[in-house]
């Protein structure tokens, strides 16, 4: 949970009222005083926009069936024509925002929606807004003095982003070389961002050691670690401590997803005292893993042949972190909502979306 | 009230906006418009598309479309919070106390042509190892998102089959800056030797067959068009690449001094097309990068470099930078799946690689020219 502050002016975190040129919206996340962190995948850049939302008022559970049907009707367009890309909640207001882009091609249009607890959908203004931006050009191409780069071809797609402590951690997938590095921006945009290369340890053979990149991320126990995913299946630990010291630096694998599985969201909550780590999948059910579990795993670094001799179940096999399948369908992407609950973004076999809210105590 | 009359619904500018212009009212029912507030307007008025409004009739369940209703002379106006999308219906809803009304105008769908075309798939060369990691697909203008995972498709060539799953899912999709340029990723789960999926699947291709990748001309330009034609390439498929690029094992064709000729250089193997236009450059006996054009050879087995002005006599470095990757991921600092076994693909500096060569004047076959 981001820690809103009380009287943090707009002003001191460097936003200044104007229109933002946003081309796409793509992964979000608040940041302090409400700000809300929105990836432009196509502007290759990352906005910090003020949406305006005191954080008044009791949060209420967020539930919408047919999200994807309203979202349709409020922006004047055929369903096929909406695509939802992320959802995070106002960690003070629970208004759950939802970046959403309207058409394709030339015709798309940014949208970020906010809903409220009452279901009522609106939109952010995306014109005389405070907001300020972070150019994610990659140094090495910009300042590139030979001819030989005719076009602007290398770029960074943003697949998910978190706000930690003053840093927005930004994991993103290149176009063109296969690695991994986490990028660390201070916020207010005036520093220097950071990178790390990170490396991981493959488990179900235990020889082969591979880059690969981060898909996706949530800090968790006071934002002291981070828990990632991978495009090839590994979910992996590290220590955000690490980050500063170390350019190079090694995770903890614990827990390898396998079987021809793409992990897509992570979020952390609270419950009774615990706090456990929700994935979900492309492939595979959501499941849950708590973190109490995570910290007295070991590092998984040995070979492991436990899923390829059961590759029925591949969800939960004998080695790395104990793992709970939950029941609930075709999540897309969460959202952890006021602390008491967990927002789904539930696709049904028919296609059509729904936001659905689970009180914590219940998954 | 409502039955003698028939509303007018027009498409028209209000304000230098494209708008919905509602005429036809009876003089009643503009009285009682124009008596409404906003809040009052927007509940007697709604405008939804179509596919949204029940069609048995009554109230959709969803919310209307953005905007805002105005009433102005004998017509009503509807201003979008968000543009009207060609070829989409729109159904004015008019609540009165028996129900809604429903009052139906579609835009008119736009007329591009198509003209868009895929030019090309990388790698160009004939052969591909079982274990490659990446595709490139080039387009002549902009594209649109949302079509990668659904128009792109490996077949095998002796079966007609088509393998499934090859792509990591697109999701977000990979785009170069002018939307030109797609890069699809084949799984790396399938590549990397050991992972589940490897065991399971085996490698999204098959050694010893002919794949042919295909480029279905249903994806969509930014303009919503279809391409004129699709696109397709066939490969054979051999055996796995695994090992560090070696710049040392390249062929270096040294230009004279005194001719701007290019430098020629030729790879053991095909390397990767999107970073063979980063990761090779010149510098002279000073560091200096050279200025020129750099052009990349049939099958991305090759790489030549013409200077801006002629060689000097002397020596000069050809920079490879460590994150150049084969076609299957191998960089000359590490195999892209590492066995740790192995102390001969155990990873080394993570530092550019130079090549030093020598430009003379020659008086063979290659003969100097005065600039």
């Amino acid at each position: 949970m981001v820690d809103l502050g009380t009287a943090t002016s707009l002003a001191n975190l460097g936003l200044a009222v104007g229109t933002p040129a946003i081309k796409s919206v793509g992964p979000l996340a608040f940041g302090p005083g409400g700000v809300l962190f929105a990836a432009d995948n196509v502007g290759a850049s990352i906005f910090a926009i003020d949406v305006g939302d005191a954080g008044d008022g009791e949060p209420q559970d967020v539930n919408l069936e047919n999200f994807d049907a309203s979202l349709a009707s409020y922006l004047g367009c055929s369903r096929e024509d909406v695509t939802i890309r992320d959802i995070v909640a106002h960690p003070r207001s629970g208004n759950v925002y939802c970046s959403v882009m309207r058409g394709s091609g030339d015709a798309a249009t940014p949208v970020i929606i906010r809903v409220s607890g009452d279901g009522s959908i609106g939109d952010v203004p995306l014109d005389d807004v405070a907001f300020s931006r972070y150019d994610i050009t990659d140094a090495a191409d910009a300042d590139d003095p030979r001819l030989v780069t005719r076009m602007q071809l290398r770029t960074v797609t943003v697949t998910d982003m978190s706000y930690v402590d003053g840093l927005l951690l930004v994991a993103g997938t290149s176009n063109e070389e296969f690695t991994s590095t986490l990028r660390r921006i201070p916020f207010p945009f005036n520093g220097e961002a950071k990178s790390n290369s990170l490396e991981i340890f493959h488990v179900s053979h235990g020889v082969y050691e591979t880059a690969a990149p981060i898909r996706a991320f949530v800090p968790y126990q006071d934002n002291t670690s981070i828990l990632a995913s991978y495009t090839c299946t590994p979910v992996v630990q590290f220590t955000l401590a690490d980050f500063d010291t170390e350019k190079h630096v090694m995770g903890k694998t614990v827990a390898e997803l396998g079987s021809h599985n793409h992990p897509i969201d992570l979020i952390s909550y609270e419950h009774d005292g615990g706090e456990y780590l929700l994935v979900c999948n492309d492939r595979h059910p959501l499941f849950k893993v708590a973190c109490k579990d995570i910290d007295v795993q070991g590092p998984l670094t040995e070979p492991d042949d436990s899923m390829d001799a059961s590759p029925a179940d591949p969800v939960t096999p004998g080695v790395g972190v104990p793992r709970e399948l939950l029941p609930h369908p075709g999540v897309k992407r969460m959202a952890n909502l006021n602390g008491n609950g967990v927002l789904m973004l539930q696709q049904d076999e028919e296609g059509r979306s729904h936001l659905r809210t689970y009180a914590t105590a219940t998954l | 009230m409502t039955q003698r009359r028939r509303l007018q619904l027009e498409w028209a500018q209000h304000e230098g906006r494209d708008c919905l212009k509602i005429g036809g009212w009876t003089e009643a029912e503009l009285g009682e418009l124009n008596g409404l507030d906003a809040g009052a307007l927007s509940r007697r008025l709604a405008l939804y598309p179509s596919e949204a409004v029940p069609h048995g009739g009554g109230w959709p369940v969803v919310p209307p479309v953005a905007g805002s209703f105005l009433i102005e002379g004998e017509a009503a106006w509807f201003v979008p919070r968000f543009p009207f999308v060609d070829g989409v219906s729109y159904s004015l809803l008019v609540g009165s106390v028996c129900g809604a009304e429903v009052w139906d105008i579609r835009r008119a769908s736009s007329k591009g042509s198509t003209t868009t075309e895929a030019l090309e798939i990388y790698p160009t060369a004939a052969e591909l190892p079982v274990n490659l990691l990446r595709v490139y697909v080039h387009f002549s203008a902009p594209m649109s998102e949302g079509w990668a995972a659904r128009a792109i498709t490996v077949t095998r060539a002796d079966t007609g089959e088509t393998l499934d799953d090859v792509f990591l899912p697109p999701e977000p999709e990979l785009w170069d800056a002018q939307r030109k340029r797609l890069t699809m990723l084949l799984d790396p789960g399938r590549i990397k030797r050991g992972l589940v999926p490897n065991l399971e699947f085996g490698y999204p291709l098959v050694e010893g067959t002919t794949v042919r990748i295909t480029i279905d001309p249903a994806f969509r330009d930014a303009t919503g068009q279809p391409l004129r034609a699709g696109m397709a390439r066939s490969y054979d498929v051999g055996p796995p690449l695994r090992s560090r690029l070696d710049p040392a094992a390249w062929q270096v064709t040294t230009p004279a001094a005194g001719s701007r000729d290019p430098l020629q250089v030729e790879f053991d193997r095909p390397l990767d097309h999107g970073l063979l236009q980063h990761c090779l450059s010149v510098r002279d006996s000073g560091d200096v990068t050279l200025d020129g054009m750099g052009e990349i050879g049939k099958r991305e087995h090759s790489w030549s470099f013409a200077p801006d002005v002629p060689w000097k006599t002397g020596d000069y470095q050809l920079v490879v930078e460590p994150r150049l990757e084969d076609v299957a991921g191998n960089t000359p600092a590490r195999v892209f799946d590492r066995d740790v076994t192995k102390a001969e693909d155990a990873p080394g500096e993570w530092e550019a690689v130079t090549i030093i060569f020598t430009c003379a004047r020659t008086h063979g076959a290659r003969v100097d020219r005065a600039y």
